[in-house]
């Protein structure tokens, strides 16, 4: 690609946006080749314009009401250092996060949504022969089926970084409609399962934590989609395991 | 810095980016107090040591798309700002008609613009904005490469050679 003449500007734009030392290279290009020079100058103006035009935005200040924002969580969590406040959410830990969950009083569809991913983790984490009807074999036939009855792409997130494999999905009624299930179990045949339902005007919150004896998990609800992750693991590996599923949901 | 700074200081380039990208005032602002909300009630979620930025861009492009899909279903016109509005610094005229930029601006597909404003208006690096994106590097290089192709024709400075303005690539 390097060799093509004349020089494309998918590799200008690589040379241009690139290290030090590309965009040496780029310079040295452009003095041998005027139709090169032409091109960079015309795209420094086009900054140049885009920076002019919309730029000043920034010096404006901000809106009250964005600001506004900081104080209530500013009060609640004092400014001390991240990693002061790292500490603290993991010393939280599960009995801190059950208490939390509970004080936080949940709305009542996030209460609904916690049950019915615990129960059905319960009721299908322990089969032997049947914990899923379409298996991780078959995964883009799994996707495509939960994908349609939920009405909304539904990818499993990758969990073997923490020693977890798919083994795959069903769908189970929700009081929403059809819920999303996936089921995923380490080398110790410990599951957890992932419950995906279709909350449409329900109000977002925050990534939370409830609990029932053995089986724990956290859900949150966001864009639609009402998600809980629920296993019989320890809360600091499921916490873990739910913020990396909640990272591939929103990316998928 | 602690988090919360890091996200407040981050306020004014995040506005900025909504108004250039969405090009209409009070949606931008409800975009960006969006992303604010999102990023506090998520702060838990924030996993990486390095900077917040990235990661309220990427919330704050994630908004932008769901938005889309919300609005697919029912289509609406976009009010446009006005030029004056929208910038309006004078001077740079020598270089290039802003009025004329800011038309061919709203003429490039959605996609184009948000991956030309993040290089061009907030100076990330190819990498930085690919990540941002969440599209691989050559995908983001032949984008831009279009959306350079795309301004330069419509504020008539493309030169009549057809091999300047690349086809159309995957």
């Amino acid at each position: 690609m390097t060799e093509r003449k004349p020089i494309d500007d998918d590799l200008l734009v690589r040379l241009h946006h690139g290290t030090a030392a590309e965009r040496a290279e780029l310079e040295a290009l452009a003095a041998r080749d005027p139709d090169i020079r032409a091109r960079l100058t015309d795209w420094q103006r086009q900054d140049a314009a885009i920076r002019a035009l919309y730029g000043p935005v920034a010096e404006e200040p901000v809106p009250h009401r964005q600001l506004r924002l900081f104080d209530r969580p500013a009060r609640r969590w004092p400014r001390v250092s991240r990693i002061a406040a790292t500490i603290g959410l993991i010393a939280l830990g599960a009995a801190g996060g059950w208490f939390a969950a509970r004080l936080a009083q949940p709305p009542a569809r996030g209460a609904d949504l916690v049950a019915e991913a615990l129960q059905t983790h319960a009721t299908y984490s322990v089969e032997v022969a049947h914990p899923v009807e379409v298996p991780a074999t078959d995964e883009a036939h799994m996707i495509r089926w939960l994908s349609k009855r939920l009405g909304h792409r539904i990818a499993p997130p990758d969990l073997r970084g923490f020693g977890f494999q798919l083994i795959g999905g069903r769908v189970v009624p929700s009081a929403t409609g059809a819920a999303a299930v996936m089921m995923y179990e380490d080398d110790i045949g410990r599951r957890v399962t992932l419950f995906v339902t279709r909350e449409s005007g329900q109000a977002e919150t925050e990534f939370r934590y409830s609990g029932n004896g053995a089986a724990r998990g956290f859900w949150w609800i966001e864009d639609g989609l009402g998600c809980a992750v629920v296993g019989d693991l320890p809360v600091d590996t499921l916490r873990a395991i739910s913020v990396s599923a909640y990272h591939d949901l929103i990316d998928a | 810095m602690p988090f919360l700074d890091e996200v407040e200081a981050a306020i004014p380039a995040l506005r900025r980016y909504a108004h250039a990208l969405l090009r209409d005032r009070s949606a931008a602002d409800d975009l960006v107090q969006d992303c604010l909300e999102r990023a506090l009630s998520r702060r838990i979620l924030w996993r990486r040591q390095g900077d917040v930025k990235p990661w309220l861009f990427r919330i704050l492009l994630n908004l932008c798309r769901d938005e889309h899909r919300r609005r697919a279903a029912r289509p609406v016109l976009v009010p446009i700002d006005s030029v004056s509005e929208a910038g309006g610094s004078g001077g740079q005229e020598e270089f290039m008609n802003l009025r004329e930029v800011h038309r061919a601006m709203g003429q490039l597909p959605e996609d184009q613009r948000a991956a030309l404003l993040l290089v061009s208006l907030e100076g990330m690096s190819l990498g930085e904005a690919a990540q941002v994106l969440g599209i691989p590097d050559g995908t983001l290089a032949s984008r831009l490469a279009r959306a350079r192709a795309a301004l330069r024709r419509t504020t008539c400075r493309a030169p009549d050679r057809p091999d300047d303005v690349r086809g159309h690539r995957p």
